[in-house]
């Protein structure tokens, strides 16, 4: 069954990873999709992928820590199919570092395209889903926001700060837009693996980080697609303000 | 016995010069905290410190905006002359009334800089000092927005919900340093930004009424419920304690997930 037909998703980060896992599984369940990254060249591979996969798609070229950019990707979206139904805002960097360690520039960063980007982006989107139909936010944060981790000042903070304004967005924007979150835990994606590799000990890292994730194997970018699809189809009509570890048990540990 | 309780010891408070932050430096001062009153309102501060003075204690004003890195390491330095730095209570904070789509770029980035980035600089610049003088307590103010979710408080809950766990993730890189971090978080109150909302309303007796039928226990916080969780976060009785979030609204809390 396709449960998003006749929608409009936009998808930020959508270039590689859990943003364009989810552009496809999006498109084959019939929504047309707009893929908004920094990085154009894989943007506009993913809607290569979509297109093979029987849909349609648009690159969109977004630096979403910049608010004009978050503005255009939504007027673009709008321009091209006419509504947007949901908005899964995925696009986020990852800078560890510990507190006394984190620059300004770092901390900065981290906070505009973590956290001030998701408010740029959904007060941008919120008119175009209150003219038709409503609508579905998904947001992406992370298991480091909701738990403490040494080595994550700027992004865990980002990230909790993501949790309360998808919160507080659940609240307001009811009844007729939805707003949710999905909290990754070490999920197998290009930049995990980058950073895994960048370890001294890339196996014993892993083993390490498996050690304390109960179903003991890391997650997919489909693991984070198919929640983040629940999330955006009517199968979570009555579902707001929630926030969905996608973590393999991780965060019940804790 | 009271009154020894933070003898010897070094407190500075940011928005120290009102609200609760006023009433935190003055309970610090009164059980013998020597205490830096920092606040972005130079005047203010000089007023309240000049008034733990007069009550026979020992403060210090520093005009301090704590998202300039210049003027929290002159915050920082005062507690240093004044023998140390034992206990930060973070308490600037703003407050912006506004649904998403009204909150302008201006108030989302002033409410992130004070209430996130200022606990930021302030942390990183004083963590050091507390751990060169053997450890330390961080007290934030947080609040019950950034728990829970609430109309009109895009920017607020957002910067309140960050802190929380800033505040976590510090708490665990300087647990094996002696110091610990933890954040209060009331709901609605008698006294600080709440009540300064209320006045502006133009029925504050309403609309302390309303928000206090919410709560289980039927009246909204006090300064001194505010102050007596702050300081027992900040003493040694609460030496095992860290990371912790302690909600602070008469019950409000157990409502929620």
């Amino acid at each position: 069954m396709r449960v998003l037909d006749g929608k409009v998703a936009l998808i930020t980060g959508a270039a590689s990873g859990q943003g364009r896992a989810a552009a496809v599984l999006f498109a084959r369940h019939g929504a047309r999709i707009a893929v908004a990254d920094l990085n154009e060249e894989g943007a506009r591979e993913t809607v290569q992928l979509v297109e093979a996969a029987g849909g349609a798609a648009l690159a969109v070229r977004a630096d979403v820590s910049q608010r004009a950019d978050n503005d255009r990707m939504v007027a673009a979206a709008v321009d091209a199919f006419g509504r947007l139904d949901v908005l899964y805002n995925n696009a986020a960097v990852q800078m560890s570092g510990r507190l006394v360690d984190c620059t300004e520039d770092e901390w900065d960063r981290t906070i505009a395209t973590n956290l001030s980007a998701i408010f740029w982006a959904c007060r941008a989107a919120v008119p175009h889903m209150l003219a038709r139909d409503g609508g579905s936010i998904i947001n992406t944060a992370s298991v480091l926001g909701l738990i403490g981790s040494e080595g994550y000042a700027a992004y865990g903070a980002a990230k909790a700060g993501l949790v309360a304004l998808t919160r507080q967005l659940a609240t307001e924007l009811a009844p007729r837009i939805r707003a949710n979150v999905i909290a990754p835990g070490a999920i197998d994606t290009p930049r995990f693996r980058k950073v895994a590799d960048a370890m001294p000990d890339t196996a014993g890292f892993l083993r390490g980080l498996l050690e304390n994730v109960p179903l003991r194997r890391l997650g997919t970018a489909d693991d984070i697609a198919q929640a983040a699809l629940f999330l955006a189809s009517d199968a979570s009509a009555y579902t707001s303000g929630a926030v969905i570890p996608c973590d393999g048990g991780l965060a019940a540990l804790r | 016995m009271s009154r020894a309780r933070f003898g010897g010891r070094v407190a500075v408070v940011t928005g120290g010069a009102s609200g609760l932050g006023e009433a935190v430096a003055g309970r610090l001062a009164a059980e013998g905290a020597r205490v830096v009153v920092a606040d972005v309102d130079g005047g203010g501060a000089e007023r309240v410190a000049a008034a733990v003075v007069a009550g026979g204690g020992t403060a210090r004003p520093v005009a301090a905006d704590v998202t300039r890195r210049a003027d929290v390491a002159r915050m920082v330095q005062a507690a240093q002359e004044l023998g140390g730095l034992h206990v930060l209570v973070l308490s600037a904070a703003v407050e912006v009334q506004a649904r998403l789509g009204d909150t302008t770029d201006d108030d989302w980035q002033r409410v992130l800089d004070v209430n996130l980035k200022g606990p930021f600089v302030c942390l990183q610049q004083a963590i050091p000092v507390m751990v060169r003088g053997g450890g330390g307590a961080v007290v934030a103010l947080g609040s019950t927005l950034g728990l829970i979710g609430q109309p009109r408080f895009a920017a607020y809950c957002a910067s309140k919900g960050a802190l929380v766990n800033l505040c976590k993730q510090v708490a665990i890189e300087h647990a094996a340093d002696g110091v610990r971090v933890n954040v209060v978080a009331p709901s609605a109150c008698e006294t600080g930004l709440f009540a300064r909302t209320a006045e502006q309303s133009g029925d504050a007796a309403g609309m302390k009424r309303l928000v206090a039928s919410r709560i289980p226990m039927g009246r909204l916080g006090t300064a001194d419920d505010v102050c007596d969780t702050i300081l027992f976060l900040a003493s040694d009785e609460s030496s095992y304690l860290s990371g912790a979030v302690l909600p602070l609204d008469g019950g409000l809390a157990a409502r929620r997930q």
